[in-house]
């Protein structure tokens, strides 16, 4: 083992560079990976701060979809009428109406219509208020408060909703960075007036305890056809699959660093090889046999890989540390996030690059003839 | 003759080299039977000396004949079971480079024993032991590149009888050395030849076989001639 540390002290520069080349690639796929972790991590707490468990829409809306005023008022009574054999604790319709391009977030108001009675907490339970009211009724805006950051929206500034509607901010209301965080609630009665409609785009529902929320969800479907009851799960699931999808991606990209930083590698331990012929044949004359020699430069190879592994993930952590300073600040959201098992996935790639780059070198190494070996000086 | 008598035999041995379209015998029909003690075996350059230290030393393999060492037929062993012969029972030293440039003096005559298994403790002490039998017990932690060109060759000879070898090869020991140096280390080896130990000297200095207990001359790959030293 020791002669394994010894070679990489002697040539110090040069291992040095192999292990910088590792870093970089392990760097850059612990980077890339960790959106993918941080979204899951973003999904995850959003979902939690989310309080209804159930969202029922019409059909056809996108599980992230923003529901458009489908629902008459006959969703709304049976489902209050059946509320007790549905498992239904509790229920309130809402509407949403979305202005701006809905891509970028400075610019994309999304109006959350809560009818009387219901206010924030009622869709973020942990919601805190920050300044005025958490009411918006009868006439005001209460403002998520990443929302209020992102616009400047302050007390007394007053939103346009057409033409002819306008409310004053009347609340201020920080829902923990959950995507409640960028709506502002108005009175349903508003909304609906400025989209000329007395329907709903949503009706929230609790459910009441000792009941599975997809065993409700899947009874309200059967009981309303033409509805869609949307459960929380299934919306994370729906977007795991898509940041899986992702991942195959992103690691597809990490790749080409990742195969850049083996060939670097196997050329250092290659070169090396080259440079210890009689090294490795006064060894084998000595009385080494081949697996000896062959271990001897795997070792060397995977000491190289793990050792620009274990500083590329810390690399890569410190990167995005970086980027979710900045993605908290434009969006919200620590977009990236380097959990134990990317730190784990990481490393046996790193393992998994030495082992394969120190392949051929090790085979080389260790079928050279003692006296080809001994013959060179 | 049994067998397990063969610490160093060889029969009808024979090695051809092929080079472009010709085949050169370095080595032809040599038979032995090598006797305890030092035998040198002398010749011009290029009669076959180190190929015939090759052979019996299971570095290579023979085109023909049969080679015995401490009894076990090297012509008929494959790569690793040779490496294991060579480790338990014979040690060389080379005419140069013969240490590991990353180890230091201490950890080369030590490496032996590492292959062998034998735990850290027991190698250091040992290899200490056999690096004060060579005068330089001093040197322990120096690395080869520190030590001269005849304290190399006392550290090889120290590493080459760490597992107490039957045989000992030695291939122009001295030839890259001053006369003191090579002095002394030719007085080192030559005193290895102890109890059923058998010393093969490869060399092309008369004065040095003379010291031997017999000589064994080559020309064009044949042995001509064998003679007890005085
Ligand atoms: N690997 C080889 N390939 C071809 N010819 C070789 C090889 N090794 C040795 N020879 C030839 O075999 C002969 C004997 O060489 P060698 O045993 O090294 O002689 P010595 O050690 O007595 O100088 C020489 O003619 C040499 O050129
Ligand atoms: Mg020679």
């Amino acid at each position: 083992m020791a002669l394994v540390f010894r070679n990489q002290r002697a040539r110090p520069v040069r291992s040095l560079l192999t292990v910088l080349g590792i870093l970089v690639a392990t760097a850059s796929m612990v980077l890339f990976l960790s959106f993918g972790e941080g979204l899951r991590q973003a999904l995850a707490g959003e979902m939690t701060k989310f309080g209804p468990e159930i969202r029922v829409v019409a059909e056809g809306t996108g599980v992230f979809g923003v529901p458009n005023p489908e629902l008459d008022q006959n969703v709304l009574d049976t489902l209050k009428a059946h509320a007790r054999e549905l498992g239904i604790a509790r229920l309130f319709p809402a509407v949403v109406m979305m202005k701006g391009s809905g891509f970028d977030p400075a610019t994309t108001f999304l109006f959350y219509g809560l009818p009387e009675g219901v206010t924030p907490k009622d869709l973020a339970p942990a919601a805190k208020l920050v300044a005025g009211r958490l009411d918006p009724h009868p006439d005001g805006a209460v403002v998520g408060k990443q929302k209020a950051e992102q616009n400047r929206l302050t007390l007394g500034k007053v939103l346009r909703l057409s033409r002819r509607a306008e409310v004053p901010v009347v609340g201020i209301v920080d829902a923990g960075n959950g995507l409640a965080d960028s709506f502002i609630f108005v009175p349903m009665k508003l909304l609906q007036k400025v989209l000329h409609t007395d329907q709903y785009s949503v009706v929230l529902v609790y459910v009441a305890p000792g009941h599975k929320a997809d065993e409700v969800a899947a009874r309200i479907r059967a009981l309303l056809p033409g509805v869609d009851a949307q459960t929380t799960s299934e919306a994370i699931k729906y977007a795991e699959r898509a940041i899986k999808i992702g991942d195959v991606i992103r690691f597809g990209i990490s790749l080409i660093a990742l195969i850049v930083g083996g060939l670097l590698v196997a050329n250092t331990v290659m070169m090396s090889v080259y440079e210890r012929i009689r090294e490795f044949g006064v060894m084998r004359a000595i009385g080494a046999r081949r697996g000896f020699i062959f271990r001897l430069v795997l070792l060397e190879a995977l000491l190289l890989a793990v050792a620009g592994g274990a500083v590329g993930v810390a690399a890569g952590y410190l990167g995005s540390w970086v980027v979710n300073l900045y993605t908290t600040h434009a969006v919200g959201l620590a977009l990236s996030a380097v959990t134990p098992r990317l730190v784990l996935f990481s490393l046996a790639v790193a393992l998994a690059l030495g082992l394969s780059a120190g392949l051929l070198p090790a085979r080389v190494a260790s079928r050279i003839s003692v006296v080809e070996a001994l013959g060179r000086l | 003759m049994s067998e397990g008598d063969r610490v160093l035999y060889a029969a009808h041995l024979g090695k051809r080299y092929r080079q472009g379209e010709v085949w050169i015998d370095a080595l032809r029909d040599f038979t032995f039977d090598f006797p305890p003690g030092v035998t040198a075996v002398v010749g011009p350059s290029g009669s076959g000396k180190t190929t015939l230290l090759n052979l019996l030393a299971g570095f290579d393999r023979p085109s023909a004949g049969e080679v015995y060492l401490a009894g076990r037929p090297l012509h008929a062993l494959g790569e690793d079971e040779r490496a294991g012969v060579r480790l338990a029972h014979a040690g060389f030293v080379f005419q140069s480079w013969n240490l590991l440039p990353t180890l230091s003096a201490l950890e080369n005559v030590a490496f032996p024993l590492l292959l062998k298994g034998v735990p850290r403790r027991e190698r250091n002490q040992r290899a200490r032991a056999l690096l004060d039998e060579v005068g330089l017990g001093h040197r322990a932690s120096h690395f080869p590149h520190q030590l001269s060109g005849g304290e190399q060759q006392r550290v090889a000879i120290a590493r080459a009888l760490a597992l107490d070898p039957l045989v000992l090869f030695a291939d122009e020991p001295t030839g890259n050395l001053d006369s003191a140096a090579g002095e002394r280390v030719l007085e080192l080896l030559l005193g290895q030849a102890r109890g059923r130990r058998r010393v093969v000297l490869v060399t092309h200095d008369l004065e040095i076989a003379a010291r031997a207990h017999r000589i064994l001359r080559l020309k064009d790959g044949r042995l001509v001639e064998v003679r007890a030293s005085p």
